[in-house]
C-alpha cells in the first residue's frame, strides 16, 4: 500500500463529498442559477451615493410590468384590456394590478396651502416681464369663464391662474390619464389602455418566470380573441430575464451535450474502446462537480452565463486525460507501469495546468463579477479534472489496457509529413506572406465597447420597450443627474440651477422634460422669492389686483382681504412633508435623502435621444454638487478601458509563461510559445478581415488561448527527444475537443460569449496547424543524446 | 407610476351602462340638430365677491365640429373647443391654447362640454349619474359626476330644457355657482353667422 493508493482514496473521498454536496445543492436546497444580467456588471464601490442612486432607479423598475392594450377606438381597447386583465385577476400572488389612481383632489389638497410658492418657470418669467393689463385680462377671463372645473379650486384662491398653470404642468409630467376606470394614453392614432402590474415574485426567479410567462401569453390570447386587431405592448424586467434565462439554458444544454457527444465520437474513433471514454467523462464530471461546489461556497450563487461558459470547459478538462491516455498506447511506453509513465508526464501536465489557469486568471482580473465567476469556475473545473487524472488514471489504466488503432497510428505518423520552418526559401516566403496577411487584417480591425455585448435581448422586446417609453414618455433609468449638498435645501437649490440649464434643452427638443423633486417642492429660497415676487408684482397697491377690483366694482377693503387670503396660502413646504403624502409616493425614488453625511437626489430625464447625450453630459459643467451619471456610457467606457488593459496583460502573461517554461525548455522555450503568439496574431487578422470589431471579449479569449495553445507546444516539445508521435495525437484530440466546445460557444446569442467562442475556435485551429512547424529535431536529438 | 392618477379635474370616468326610462323620454323630446346657435346670459356667484359676475354672448354647437363660446359683454372673449384643442381668443390674440398632444384630457373635456350643451344625455350618462324628472312642458335633470375627483370639484350640475337645453346650473364645492340661461335658439345651417363660421 503505497502513498499513491492513499492519495487515490483521499481523492475518492473528496469526490464523494462533491457528489453529496451537489446532490444537496440541486435537490436539497433546490438552487437555481442567477439570470440577473446586472449581476454581470461591476458594482460601483467607489461612490456609495452613486450606487444607491442606480439601485433606486433599477429597483423602482425591476418588479414592474407594464402592459399597453391598443386599438383604433377606446371601446375596443377597453374591451381587450378587460379580457387581458381577467386572465391575470385570479393570480394576485403573482401579478397584482397596481391600481394607481390616487385621488387628484387629495393631490390638490396637499398643495393648496402652498400655492403661492408654486410657479412654473414660464409663469415666473411672465411675472417679471408681462404688463399689468396681461394679468387683469387673465383674471377677468377666468372670472367670466363658463368652464368651471378647468381650473382647480375657487376663483379667489387663484385669480391669476398661476397655481392652475403649475398644476397643469405637473399633470403633464406624464401623458397618461384616467379614463373610465382605466389609465389611458394615445399616440393620436390609436388608443391604449395602460395596465401597470406589480410582480409579487422576484423577477429573476426561474420559477416565477415559468409561472408568469405562460399566464401573460394566455392573457394576450384572450385579448386577441376579444378584439382580433388589438395591439399589445409589454415591458418589464421579467420579460428580459425570462428570455435571457431561456436562451442561456438552451445554450448550456447545446454546448454541454454537443461537446460531450463530440468527444465521445472522437475517443471512439481513436481508441475503439469504451474505457477511455468512460475515463475522460469521469475526469470531466469530477471537474464540473468540483467547479460548481467550490464556486457555490465562494460566491453563494452561480450565474447561468457562468454555466454557459463553463459548458465549454468540457473541451479543456479532457486535455490532461487525453494526454495520459495517448501515451498509454505509445509503443515505447509499454515497458513502464502507469505510475512510471505518470512520473514522466508529470512535468508537462503541471506546466499545462499552470499556463491554462494563468489564462483564466486574466478573466478574474476584470472588475466584472460575472467574468470573475466564470474564470474561477473554469479554473476550478480544470484543477479538479487534472487531479482526477493524476490520482486515479494510473490505477485505472494499466500498461496494455489500451491498444493503438489504425486511425490513431495514421494520425500520429502524419506529423512527419508536416512542414517545419527552417532557414530555407519556402519558410521565408511563408513568413513574408504571414506578415502581409497580419498587417492587412490588423488595418481592418475596428473596436467596439458597447454595453449590448453583455446582453442582446430579442428584437421584439426592444421594440416593445422603445414603443412604451415613447408612448408613456418615461425617463431612462440608466442616465440621470445626481445632485448633492450638505443640506436638503442646498440640494433643492442646486436642482433649480440645473433645471435652468435644462430649460433650453427642452425648447430645442433634446429632452422632453425632467422629473425632479424640486418640481414639486421648490427650495425654501425659491419659495420665499416667489411669494415676494407675486406680492410685489400682482398684489401691491398699484398692481393688477387693485386694477381688477376697480373693474369688478370692489373696494380697497376687498383688495386687502384678497391679498391676505392669497398670502396665507404661502406656507413653506419641505420634501419630507411632500413625500409623506400620497401625491409624493411616485417620486420617492428621486429623493435619496440623507446619505453618507450629505443629502442627495436624482434628476431624471424624459424623452432622451442618443444624440442628446453629449449635450446633457456637459449641462452640469460649473454646477457644484451636480453629477451626470450615464451607466450605459460608463460600462462602455469600462469595457473599452479593460480591452486596452487586458491587451497589456496578455502580453505580460506571455512573459510570465516564458519565465515559467524556461527552466525546462531553455533554448527551446520560444518554440513552445511562438505558435500560440502567431495564432493569436492570425486570429486578430482574420477577425479584422471578417469585419469584426475588436472587443474586450476577443482579448480575454486570447488570454485563454495562451493557456490552451501553450499546452500543445509543451506536448510536442516534451517528446521531441523520443520522436514520439503520440504527442501529436494528444494535440489533435485536445484541439478537436476544444474546437467542439468553443465552436458551440460561438453559436451563443450573447455577443460576448460568441466573440469569445469564435476567437477560441480560430485560435485553436491556428495553434494546432502552426505548432508542428516549430518543432526542432536537431536540437531535440542533441538533448536526448 | 402613481403620477398617472395626477389628472386634470375634468377627466372623467364611467361605464356606459346608463339607460333609464325618464332619460329615454327626454332624449326623444330633444331635437339634437346638426347646428345650434343662440344667446346666453351667464351669472357667476363667486366666494369672496359681493356682486355676481354677469356676462352674455353667443354660442354655437356644431355636431362633429365642436363648441364656439363668444362672450360679448362686458368684454369680448372667445373660446373654441374642437376635437384636438381648446383655444381662447382675446380679440384676435390667442390668449391660451391647449392641444390634445400636450394635454390628453382635452378630447374628453370637449366631448363632455359638447354633450352638456347639446343635451346629449346618452353621452352625459357616461360621465354622470343622471336623475331626471318632468314639469310643465319641459324636463329637468340633476347630474352627479361618476368620477370621484370631479365629484369633489363639482357638487352638482342641473340641466333644464325642452327640445333644447334651456339652462345649466353648476355648483362647485368651493362655493362658486354658475348659472347659464340660453335664449334665441336657432338651428340649421343659417343659425351660424358668417363671422362665427369664420372663427371655427
Amino acid at each position: 500500500m503505497s502513498q499513491r493508493i492513499i492519495f487515490a482514496w483521499v481523492w475518492a473521498l473528496v469526490v464523494c463529498l462533491l457528489v453529496v454536496h451537489n446532490v444537496y445543492l440541486w435537490f436539497g436546497k433546490g438552487i437555481a442559477p442567477d439570470t440577473d444580467i446586472l449581476a454581470l456588471l461591476p458594482v460601483e464601490e467607489r461612490d456609495p451615493v452613486l450606487q444607491q442612486a442606480f439601485a433606486r432607479m433599477v429597483d423602482s423598475a425591476q418588479q414592474r410590468l407594464i402592459v399597453l392594450v391598443g386599438a383604433d377606438d377606446w371601446a375596443q381597447a377597453s374591451r381587450a384590456a378587460n379580457a387581458y386583465a381577467d386572465v391575470l385577476a385570479p393570480h394576485p400572488a403573482l401579478l397584482q394590478a397596481s391600481d394607481s389612481m390616487t385621488d387628484p383632489r387629495d393631490w390638490l389638497v396637499t398643495f393648496q396651502p402652498h400655492r403661492l410658492a408654486l410657479l412654473t418657470p414660464k409663469a415666473e418669467a411672465d411675472l417679471h416681464s408681462q404688463p399689468k393689463q396681461y394679468w387683469t385680462d387673465i383674471a377677468l377671463a377666468r372670472l367670466y369663464s363658463p368652464f368651471v372645473g378647468l381650473q382647480p379650486g375657487a376663483w379667489r384662491d387663484d385669480p391669476f391662474g398661476l397655481f392652475g398653470r403649475w398644476i397643469q404642468a405637473r399633470a403633464q409630467e406624464t401623458p397618461v390619464r384616467p379614463r373610465e376606470g382605466r389609465l389611458f394614453v394615445s399616440d393620436g392614432r390609436r388608443q391604449y389602455a395602460v395596465m401597470p402590474f406589480m410582480l409579487r415574485v422576484p423577477a429573476f426567479s426561474i420559477a416565477a418566470q415559468q409561472a408568469v410567462m405562460p399566464l401573460l401569453e394566455q392573457a394576450r390570447q384572450a385579448a386577441r380573441k376579444a378584439v382580433p386587431q388589438v395591439e399589445i405592448v409589454t415591458a418589464g424586467v421579467i420579460l428580459y430575464a425570462a428570455a435571457a434565462g431561456e436562451q442561456a439554458r438552451l445554450e448550456v444544454s447545446t454546448i454541454g451535450f454537443g461537446s460531450i457527444l463530440g468527444i465521445i465520437v472522437l475517443m471512439w474513433i481513436t481508441f475503439h474502446s469504451l474505457k477511455p471514454i468512460a475515463l475522460i467523462m469521469l475526469s470531466i464530471g469530477v471537474g464540473c462537480l468540483g467547479a460548481l461546489s467550490v464556486c457555490w461556497l465562494l460566491f453563494e450563487r452561480v450565474h447561468l452565463l457562468t454555466l454557459v461558459f463553463g459548458a465549454s470547459l468540457i473541451g479543456g478538462a479532457q486535455d490532461y486525460g487525453t494526454y495520459f491516455l495517448c501515451h498509454r498506447i505509445a509503443p515505447d511506453a509499454q515497458p513502464f507501469d502507469s505510475w512510471q509513465l505518470l512520473r514522466r508526464l508529470l512535468p508537462a501536465l503541471v506546466l499545462t495546468l499552470v499556463t491554462t489557469v494563468i489564462g483564466y486568471l486574466g478573466l478574474a482580473l476584470t472588475p466584472f463579477p460575472g467574468l470573475r465567476q466564470m474564470a474561477v469556475f473554469s479554473a476550478l473545473g480544470l484543477i479538479f479534472a487534472w487531479l482526477t487524472v493524476v490520482f486515479w488514471f494510473p490505477i485505472l489504466v494499466r500498461a496494455g489496457t489500451l491498444r493503438s488503432t489504425r486511425v490513431a497510428q495514421w494520425w500520429a505518423i502524419s506529423l512527419e509529413r508536416w512542414p517545419s520552418l527552417g532557414l530555407d526559401r519556402s519558410s521565408l516566403w511563408a513568413i513574408g506572406l504571414f506578415v502581409a496577411f497580419a498587417i492587412f487584417g490588423f488595418s481592418r480591425l475596428g473596436v467596439l465597447d458597447d454595453i449590448r455585448l453583455l446582453q442582446n435581448p430579442r428584437k421584439n422586446l426592444i421594440d416593445d420597450q422603445t414603443k412604451l417609453s415613447r408612448l408613456l414618455d418615461t425617463p431612462t433609468p440608466a442616465q440621470f443627474y445626481i445632485v448633492r449638498g450638505n443640506t436638503a435645501e442646498v440640494v433643492l437649490q442646486r436642482e433649480e440651477m440645473l433645471k435652468q440649464r435644462l430649460g433650453p434643452l427642452i425648447e430645442t427638443h433634446i429632452i422632453s422634460g425632467y422629473h425632479a423633486l424640486s418640481n414639486w417642492v421648490p427650495s425654501a429660497q425659491a419659495q420665499a422669492a416667489r411669494r415676494n415676487l407675486i406680492d410685489r408684482t400682482l398684489l401691491n397697491d398699484n398692481g393688477p389686483l387693485k386694477a381688477l377690483a376697480a373693474q369688478i366694482g370692489e373696494n380697497g377693503e376687498w383688495v386687502a382681504a384678497t391679498r391676505a387670503h392669497l398670502l396665507a396660502s404661502a406656507l413653506p413646504i419641505t420634501p419630507d412633508d411632500f413625500l409623506k403624502t400620497p401625491a409624493g409616493e411616485p417620486w420617492r425614488h428621486l429623493w435619496l435623502g440623507e446619505v453618507h453625511g450629505g443629502w442627495a437626489s436624482i434628476v431624471a430625464l424624459r424623452g432622451l435621444t442618443p444624440t442628446g447625450l453629449a449635450k446633457l453630459q456637459h449641462a452640469d459643467i460649473g454646477l457644484d454638487g451636480v453629477q451626470w451619471v450615464d451607466k450605459v456610457g460608463e460600462i462602455s467606457l469600462l469595457l473599452g478601458r479593460y480591452r486596452k488593459t487586458m491587451g497589456w496583460v496578455v502580453l505580460f502573461s506571455y512573459l510570465v509563461v516564458y519565465v515559467l517554461l524556461y527552466p525546462r525548455y531553455r533554448s527551446l522555450t520560444w518554440r513552445v510559445l511562438a505558435p500560440t503568439a502567431l495564432a493569436s496574431i492570425a486570429t486578430l487578422a482574420l477577425l479584422g478581415m471578417a469585419g469584426q470589431n475588436l472587443q474586450l471579449f476577443h482579448v480575454l479569449a486570447l488570454m485563454l488561448l495562451l493557456g490552451v495553445g501553450v499546452d500543445y507546444g509543451i506536448f510536442l516539445h516534451e517528446h521531441l527527444c523520443r520522436r514520439d508521435p503520440v504527442a501529436w495525437l494528444a494535440v489533435g484530440l485536445s484541439a478537436l475537443s476544444t474546437l467542439l466546445s468553443f465552436g458551440f460557444l460561438s453559436l451563443s446569442k450573447t455577443p460576448a460569449l460568441q466573440a469569445f467562442g469564435l476567437t477560441m475556435l480560430i485560435g485553436t485551429v491556428a495553434v494546432w496547424l502552426i505548432v508542428p512547424c516549430f518543432r526542432n529535431y536537431q536540437l531535440a536529438e542533441l538533448e536526448g543524446a | 407610476m402613481k403620477s398617472w392618477s395626477v389628472a386634470f379635474s375634468v377627466v372623467l370616468m364611467a361605464t356606459p351602462l346608463w339607460a333609464d326610462a325618464p332619460v329615454a323620454k327626454i332624449q326623444s323630446m330633444l331635437a339634437q340638430p346638426k347646428v345650434l346657435c343662440g344667446h346666453f346670459d351667464q351669472s357667476k356667484q363667486l366666494t369672496g365677491l359681493k356682486k355676481p359676475m354677469v356676462s352674455n354672448g353667443r354660442f354655437c354647437v356644431v355636431a362633429d365640429r365642436g363648441v364656439l363660446w363668444r362672450t360679448l359683454q362686458p368684454f369680448p372673449n372667445t373660446v373654441r373647443l374642437t376635437r384636438d384643442e381648446i383655444v381662447q381668443l382675446q380679440g384676435d390674440r390667442v390668449a391660451m391654447r391647449l392641444d390634445a398632444k400636450q394635454e390628453p384630457a382635452v378630447r374628453m373635456i370637449n366631448s363632455v362640454l359638447f354633450a352638456l350643451l347639446a343635451g346629449d344625455l346618452g353621452q352625459i350618462g357616461k360621465w354622470f349619474f343622471v336623475d331626471g324628472g318632468f314639469h310643465d312642458n319641459g324636463w329637468r335633470v340633476t347630474l352627479k359626476a361618476r368620477e370621484p375627483a370631479l365629484a369633489k370639484a363639482i357638487s352638482s350640475v342641473a340641466l333644464d330644457g325642452d327640445a333644447y337645453v334651456k339652462s345649466i346650473t353648476i355648483s362647485e364645492t368651493s362655493g362658486d355657482l354658475t348659472r347659464i340661461v340660453f335664449s334665441k335658439i336657432h338651428t340649421g345651417d343659417a343659425a351660424m353667422s358668417a363671422d362665427e363660421a369664420a372663427l371655427f
